[in-house]
């Protein structure tokens, strides 16, 4: 990051996306910059009789063709995503793991909930019908680390290793832990981190959450910053990233996307919505700080729109709090409401349109949402051509996390 | 456990537990190695579980940490004769 001399800059150079609107970043892209709304009634089985009913699901993804059967029996679906993902965001930064000396390549992901899914199954079998009928992958699968193993072990990466368990603002946090990686040594670091909390046991454990949204309609359900707002949907998939030192990166020929530029993180505690504010706007401020932003450089605002009321009205008074004047001029967009949110994943794809946005030149709308109830700009119906060089984008998590990201446009190699 | 386990089965069960294709008749192959095709020590722990469960009988500790597939057959239907 900027605090760092610069030949420690941390740079972006390979995406892959594992999201409900699409696999792979071009169709993810497409469907994000056209607004589309994928969010639909869960489909998986056993979750016919929640009262959990609209959520966004990753279709179209084949895991079997995505991911050795070795690594699929020994794996939950969160990791499958995850591999996947890794494999989409290696090949687009061309980066073979056998390019970089193993201990030079180092894996970063952020995890909410573990592998539920296959957790459920094994706790059946050993309620059902005793522990022996419990698999051994079960010690591994379910756990928060387990895709940050099974990609270094699948790609041979030995260099330094993490996994942070911070709550949804954990997909930032998991970004900003991969530039201080860099920044200590290493030469790349696959980093970001997917979910898959569809499943009964998992849906079951979200039913608590205040803030989830119950609605049957999936064009009303997840409607943030509207006066209609009325709590969110989640959903699964993710992003993973290549990020690179700077220099290691142009001595290979990398295409630099994009450059992790600040990063914060505070925390204000579970569900205390109007305390977000002011740990929001601390996260910014000093993100923008370590990025030697101004305020009115920020060209876009990815926000974390949870659509519940009063975390809406904190974050756009953070904004305020921190951009002033701009805060009402900026265009904010809130991608997920077409997509839902899906945790840690959530900030990841939001981080990936960011990139794609300012490669672009194009802020994708709010798929959804026709007006909002704050003094923000926000993006709905269509979205806008502008010329992007800094994006901010937000997250906070229900446990009470908040992260800010600035990304500045990739500069011609 | 009466039953004697042949390489089919043996590959039969890796594929199965582990996810791993491999051909039974390289599995028989003199010198062949679990490390060879990528199968661990897990892997082998889930498949002595299954023999298990499913022929009711326990089976020699330690099983799972054999290095050859001949190694393994010869725990696994020592444990058949003797009953473990």
């Amino acid at each position: 990051m900027t605090s760092d001399p610069p030949d420690r800059r941390t740079v972006v150079t390979g995406i892959g996306v594992i999201a409900p609107n699409g696999v792979g970043a071009d169709d993810f892209w497409k469907a994000t910059r056209e607004g589309a709304s994928v969010l639909g009634p869960i489909t998986r089985e056993g979750c016919g009789q929640m009262p959990l009913r609209v959520a966004g699901q990753v279709g179209g993804f084949d895991a079997e063709a995505a991911v050795e059967g070795r690594y699929l029996v020994q794996t939950d679906r969160f990791t499958h995503y995850a591999m996947a993902a890794a494999d989409l965001a290696l090949e687009d930064a061309r980066l073979r793991p056998d390019e970089n000396s193993p201990f030079a390549t180092g894996v970063v992901t952020a995890a909410g909930s573990g592998g539920g899914e296959f957790g459920q199954r094994e706790l059946q079998n050993l309620w059902g019908q005793g522990p022996r009928f419990v698999g051994p992958y079960q010690s591994i699968a379910w756990f928060y680390a387990a895709s940050t193993g099974q990609i270094s072990i699948r790609g041979g990466f030995k260099g330094p290793c993490a996994v942070v368990a911070s709550d949804e603002a954990g997909g930032l946090d998991a970004l900003a832990h991969a530039a201080r990686t860099i920044a200590r040594g290493a030469d790349a670091v696959v980093v970001g981190g997917a979910e898959a909390p569809l499943a009964p046991y998992s849906m079951v454990c979200q039913l608590g959450y205040p803030e989830l949204s119950l609605g049957d309609d999936p064009a009303t359900a997840y409607l943030p910053f509207s006066p209609e707002a009325n709590g969110f949907v989640p959903a699964e998939g993710g992003a993973m990233f290549v990020l690179e030192h700077e220099r290691a990166a142009r001595r290979r020929g990398a295409r630099i996307r994009a450059e992790l530029a600040g990063h914060a993180a505070t925390f204000t505690g579970a569900s205390r919505w109007a305390e977000s504010r002011e740990g929001l706007a601390h996260a910014i401020r000093a993100a923008l700080e370590q990025a030697s932003c101004a305020p009115d450089e920020v060209d876009v605002v990815f926000a974390d729109a949870l659509g519940v009321p009063e975390a809406d009205r904190a974050e756009a008074l953070a904004l305020a709090d921190v951009l002033g004047e701009h805060a009402a001029r900026v265009p904010v967009t809130a991608p997920k409401a077409g997509t839902g949110r899906a945790y840690c994943g959530a900030p990841l794809l939001d981080a990936a349109a960011a990139v794609l946005a300012m490669e672009q030149g194009f802020v994708p709308p709010t798929p959804n949402v026709t007006g909002t109830a704050y003094d923000l700009d926000l993006v709905c119906g269509y979205g806008r051509t502008a010329e992007l060089r800094t994006a901010l984008v937000l997250s906070r998590g229900l446990m009470g996390s908040n992260a800010a990201l600035v990304l500045r446009a990739g500069r011609p190699s | 456990m009466t039953h004697v386990l042949t390489h089919d089965e043996l590959a039969a069960l890796i594929k199965g537990r582990a996810g791993i294709a491999v051909d039974p008749l390289d599995l028989g192959r003199p010198g062949a190695t679990f490390e060879e095709f990528g199968v661990d020590s897990l892997a082998l722990l889930g498949i002595v579980g299954e023999l298990e469960n499913t022929y009711a009988t326990p089976i020699t500790p330690g099983a799972e940490m054999s290095k050859t597939p001949q190694d393994f057959l010869d725990a696994v239907n020592a444990s058949a004769t003797t009953g473990a």
